[in-house]
């Protein structure tokens, strides 16, 4: 899957899509928007007007002249803190609506194409995050660059009534230091960061091999070594940065210099428009001291463009997802009138249906109560074979008869954060207490049902856990009348995997098993072997 | 949520002191810098509408000044872009070091189980990138801000003592707020979060565990559960937000009130004509200046929590590895005999002990197999073996010196070891057996994985760190044929064999353990096996046999 970042029209295109998808969306929208304005409002207008209201003072007018101008300076004052912790509240209650609307459409499209056996890599990983990628992208990039766009173009009106010169020389600056520069920032830092993904990976891939193998490296004296290219690395990788850091330091001198060429302006303009009789003299602080406060505006501009380019990259590949056509059928559908005693493959061709065949010809059939081990090189299709046989997805070639009810019992099956019981009620969400009950004491699991296990929960054993996905299997209302073993024992130690192997033969004595394996204690218990080599349709390393 | 100010980190950040030193100073200087921008502008705007003219009094002229005023902003610009560098570099500095010394830690202490794998890649590759915002934005802020407002605050108040009543007022006001209301909503915000988490990791568990899900034609069903967790995060989410804000607003809130009441105040006196314009500019454009520097610091606050919090993992873990090296070369010792003297170890914080009462004696050219129980300590047991673990309780002495005492790379030197579950390094089949001696050719290579068994691993197949594409079996053959070879290579005394996981015919391993034997070499194996068991000289019973 390749990865590429989402274009700004996909960005701006999933944004207007998930926004009505909420109760009253355009109008959270709107509300943070105008927040957000009302804030920089009130910085830009608390300098603004006070220097206008000096001015004035320094005139010497009556008081009664002042009072509206004192009453807008305290407004402004109050204002920024209250509501710059509205805009924040707002916005990021809209960004977490769109958060869950994509979880929920990403959850929804990976649930309905068929995962299991499929070479994902980290997508799933990588998924949970990446639609994280939307709260910054509404809160820290879309939200202020729009705020800002309309106060840029209301400040330039309002100075223009002022001095159209001064007003001009603001717009212009300010769309050099909000727009240019941070863009131009981005650009060259984002590649200052693609020079550095390779010293990112090569770290990643060292700090891996020395944490997964530390008693191995130095049981070989080889930990001094692996640490002197650590250093080499790290020295590549800060190097690398080094040079995002030069950029955005450039950018942000950039945005200050720029600020400062508008206030010189303004005084150049604006004090020759005094002299000159034009304007009056009042008014030549306001063209100063408003450019001085929209600088605060766009100082987090070149981050906003670098969160940026982190979230277009992540929502590309949430894109990719969502728009991944459907492969097999997600969900196993069980074929209740199947009515197959055992299981029949005749000339079964098997590979993804979005890449080439893997496996063709395959005949197999293995009788009630018969355990046919499936041995073959690593990649050579064993998963796929068992998700066909699933019927997850279709053959390619050939038939397939099955019994209607096929347990899978595989090496990684997952633990999730809940009890043991509804664990378990994954293989039968209508289970009775006792039905779990006896599933757990014919998959040998002596643990209390409503323990909550899993990430937050207490840890299990691999013994245990293979023992929960035993018991996820046995059940099921019908003891299953075909058993796919896929590497069960794979991460167990011997005695675990021989104590499972025991149990599990016991509780589905009557069922045909398919035994997929490298373990030559678990071939040995199958009554014949089948090298699946024969019938593979590209070599395999 | 750790201190903001760590005694620990402070003291790691040797390597990053100058350039800290170095951003804080440009932060000062700004300072300086944006004072002589508030009186230039103030006089030069005051000196056009005092006049109705190009006068800039007590400057000697209108472009004089504004010549003035553009190299303030250049020197500015000049601090910023040096400031970025400067940040940069000192945290990077930082991170570099915290970097080495975790991988130092872990190679200490290599089976140590109280950090899992992920948990430190995770850290070092990017936990640690969270000290940016500590070294590079919250420390030196923290300097900044304890000199800036100081500084202006003076100014103030010698131009308007008014106004520096105001200042000196809200100032601290501003911060025994933030801190009060930071601690009053702390407590509450932590136990917000911990639900939070269990919450949104609800996503996490659904979505990792699809493919299981699938299996059991359960996963669209779970679409409708999944709305209602999302919900119910949202709504909790918020409460905790609208709570975490209120700190940083209130500091907002306070800190624009004042200058709003400043600009009001001093307004109201220019008219009596207690002020010109320029000292009334003057001062309004100071005002703000007094309060951003603490404004930042409660910005950067949150930057630098998760980045603590990041370092005190780091260096819980460095400090649990620190222990004395012992530095006698085990290469003199002549033959190896292991006494093991009432053995132990309890992991701190483990309910029982790992190994208890542990007493062994090895003698050159035995087999030796320890059995019992799972968890009866027999990995542990060859784990402090290997000087991998310290014991808690009694000692290994080798040929009567302390195992503790010996240089440990000199002691594994004379150890050819196949773990549990053998560990692959990035390369080749070829380049994972060469770890046994770097020096052997490719016959040396093929023939000792030939005995192994694995006579269909090609030497040139690409290996991933966690030995991907290689079965367990596959790669505890692969063990096999290194330890071969490194006993072969000569000077290694002792083989330790842990017990495999499941996938290995035990003819070979059994051929091959009679191999090494026959050179006179120690065996030390922990094994239930039948083959491995028939040609032990001694079986050793270990622990009291406690299944966990």
């Amino acid at each position: 899957m390749s990865d590429r970042s989402a274009t700004m029209p996909q960005v701006i295109g999933l944004t207007r899509s998930l926004i009505p998808r909420m109760p009253r969306g355009w109008l959270r929208f709107t509300s943070s928007l105008a927040m957000a304005v009302l804030t920089a409002v009130s910085s830009i207008g608390l300098m603004g007007l006070s220097a206008w209201l000096l001015s004035r003072a320094a005139e010497h007018p009556p008081v009664m002249y002042l009072t509206a101008a004192a009453v807008g300076v305290r407004f402004f004052g109050i204002g920024r803190g209250v509501f710059r912790y509205l805009e924040r509240l707002v916005g990021h209650e809209l960004a977490f609506r769109m958060q869950s609307l994509l979880r929920m459409d990403s959850y929804a499209k990976l649930a309905d194409t068929t995962l299991l056996g499929r070479r994902l890599g980290d997508l799933l990983v990588r998924v949970i995050a990446d639609v994280e990628a939307i709260v910054d992208l509404l809160v820290r990039v879309i939200m202020p660059f729009c705020s800002a766009m309309v106060v840029i173009a209301g400040t330039s009106v309002l100075l223009a009534l002022f001095s159209p010169g001064a007003a001009l020389l603001l717009l212009v600056t300010s769309l050099l230091s909000g727009v240019v520069i941070p863009w131009a920032a981005q650009r060259w830092s984002h590649a200052a960061d693609i020079r550095a993904i390779p010293a990112r990976g090569e770290l990643g891939d060292l700090v891996r091999e020395m944490t997964l193998n530390a008693t191995d490296l130095v049981a070989h004296q080889m930990g001094e070594k692996r640490l002197a290219e650590l250093a080499q690395v790290d020295d590549d990788l800060r190097a690398a940065e080094a040079r995002g850091a030069w950029t955005r330091g450039v950018a942000g001198a950039g945005q200050l210099f720029f600020t400062g060429m508008t206030v010189v302006g303004g005084l150049v303009i604006g004090g020759a428009a005094v002299v000159s009789g034009q304007m009056p003299g009042r008014d030549l602080a306001i063209l100063v001291l408003v450019p001085l406060a929209m600088h605060e505006i766009f100082a987090d501009f070149s981050r906003a463009a670098q969160t940026l380019t982190r979230s277009r990259s992540a929502l590309g590949r949430v894109l990719q997802v969502l728009h991944a056509p459907a492969i097999g059928t997600g969900d196993r559908v069980v074929d209740q009138d199947a009515t197959t005693v055992g299981l029949v493959l005749e000339g079964v061709g098997v590979g993804w249906p979005d890449a080439g065949e893997i496996l063709a010809g395959v005949d197999l059939h293995v009788a009630p109560g018969e355990r046919v081990g499936i041995v073959g090189a690593s990649g050579l299709g064993k998963t796929t074979l068992a998700v066909t046989i699933m019927g997850m997805i279709p053959p390619t070639a050939g038939t397939i008869s099955a019994p209607a009810s096929i347990g899978y019992l595989a090496q990684d099956a997952h633990i999730f954060a809940t009890s043991v019981a509804e664990n378990i009620r994954i293989g039968n969400k209508n289970a009775s207490d006792k039905q779990v009950a006896r599933a757990m004491e014919r998959a040998g699991l002596s643990l209390d049902p409503e323990r909550v296990i899993g990430e937050l929960g207490a840890t299990l054993s691999g013994g245990e856990a293979q023992r929960i996905a035993l018991a996820r299997v046995l059940v099921a209302d019908r003891i299953p009348e075909l058993m796919i073993l896929d590497e069960p024992t794979e991460h167990l130690d011997r005695q675990s995997a021989e104590a499972l192997l025991d149990d599990l033969f016991a509780a589905t004595n009557q069922a045909a098993m398919v035994v997929i394996t490298h373990d030559h204690d678990l071939m040995s218990r199958c009554d014949r072997i089948v090298d699946l080599s024969q019938w593979a349709q590209r070599s395999v390393r | 949520m750790a201190a903001p100010l760590d005694r620990r980190l402070l003291h790691r950040a040797t390597a990053a002191k100058i350039f800290l030193v170095a951003v804080g100073a440009t932060g000062i200087l700004n300072g300086v810098a944006v004072v002589a921008q508030a009186w230039l502008i103030a006089h030069l705007v005051a000196g056009v509408f005092d006049t109705g003219g190009f006068h800039a009094a007590p400057l000697p002229g209108f472009t004089a000044g504004l010549w003035c005023l553009a190299t303030v902003f250049v020197v500015r610009a000049v601090l910023v872009w040096a400031t970025s560098r400067w940040a940069h570099r000192a945290s990077a500095a930082v991170k570099s070091q915290l970097r080495i010394e975790l991988m130092r830690a872990r190679l200490k202490r290599p089976s140590d189980a109280t950090t899992t794998s992920s948990q430190l890649i995770h850290l070092v590759t990017q936990g640690l990138d969270a000290l940016d915002g500590y070294f590079a934005k919250f420390l030196p802020q923290m300097m900044i801000a304890i000199f800036v407002p100081a500084g202006i605050w003076v100014i103030i108040t010698i131009t308007d003592w008014v106004s520096g009543i105001i200042v000196a007022i809200t100032i601290p006001l501003v911060i025994v707020f933030m801190v009060l209301i930071g601690l009053a909503t702390r407590s509450e915000v932590d136990k917000r979060l911990a639900a939070q988490t269990k919450l949104a990791n609800h996503f996490a568990d659904l979505v990792t565990g699809l493919p299981t899900l699938q299996v059991f034609g359960r996963a669209k069903a779970q679409s409708k559960g999944l709305e209602v967790t999302e919900q119910a995060a949202r709504t909790s989410t918020m409460k905790t937000l609208a709570m975490a804000f209120a700190s940083g607003g209130v500091l907002e809130f306070i800190a624009t009130l004042s200058v709003a009441l400043i600009a009001v105040n001093v307004g109201f006196r220019t008219v009596d004509g207690a002020f010109d314009l320029a000292t009334a500019l003057f001062v309004l454009m100071l005002a703000p200046e007094a309060y951003l520097p603490i404004r930042q610091v409660g910005a950067h606050f949150h930057d630098s929590a998760d980045g603590t919090a990041a370092a005190q993992m780091a260096l819980d873990i460095i400090d649990a590895a620190e222990r004395p090296i012992g530095v006698i070369d085990a290469a003199g010792l002549g033959a190896i005999t292991v006494v093991f003297e009432n053995v132990g170890v309890h992991h701190e914080g483990a309910a029982r002990p790992s190994l208890s009462g542990l007493n062994l004696e090895l003698s050159p050219g035995r087999t030796v197999v320890l059995v019992g129980a799972s968890g009866a300590g027999k990995s542990t047991a060859l784990s402090v073996l290997m000087g991998f673990t310290t014991p808690t309780t009694g000692r290994v002495t080798v040929c009567g010196v302390d195992l503790a005492d010996l240089d440990p790379e000199s002691w594994r030197s004379r150890i050819a070891w196949v773990s549990q579950d053998p560990g692959m390094v990035r390369g080749t089949i070829s380049s994972n057996v060469r770890m046994g001696n770097p020096g052997a050719d490719d016959d040396a290579v093929r023939s000792a994985l030939d005995r192994c068994g694995a006579e269909s691993l090609a030497l040139d197949r690409p290996i991933a760190d966690d030995g991907e594409g290689l079965s367990a079996g596959e790669r505890r053959r692969v063990a096999m044929a290194r330890a071969l070879l490194r006993v072969e290579a000569g000077g290694v005394d002792l083989l330790v064999l842990d017990e495999p996981t499941a996938g290995l015919d035990q003819t070979t391993e059994t051929r091959v353990v009679e191999l090494v034997r026959s050179m006179g070499v120690l065996v030390v194996a922990v094994t239930h096996r039948d083959a491995l068991l028939s040609i032990a000289d001694e079986i050793v019973e270990v622990g009291s046999g406690v299944r966990s």
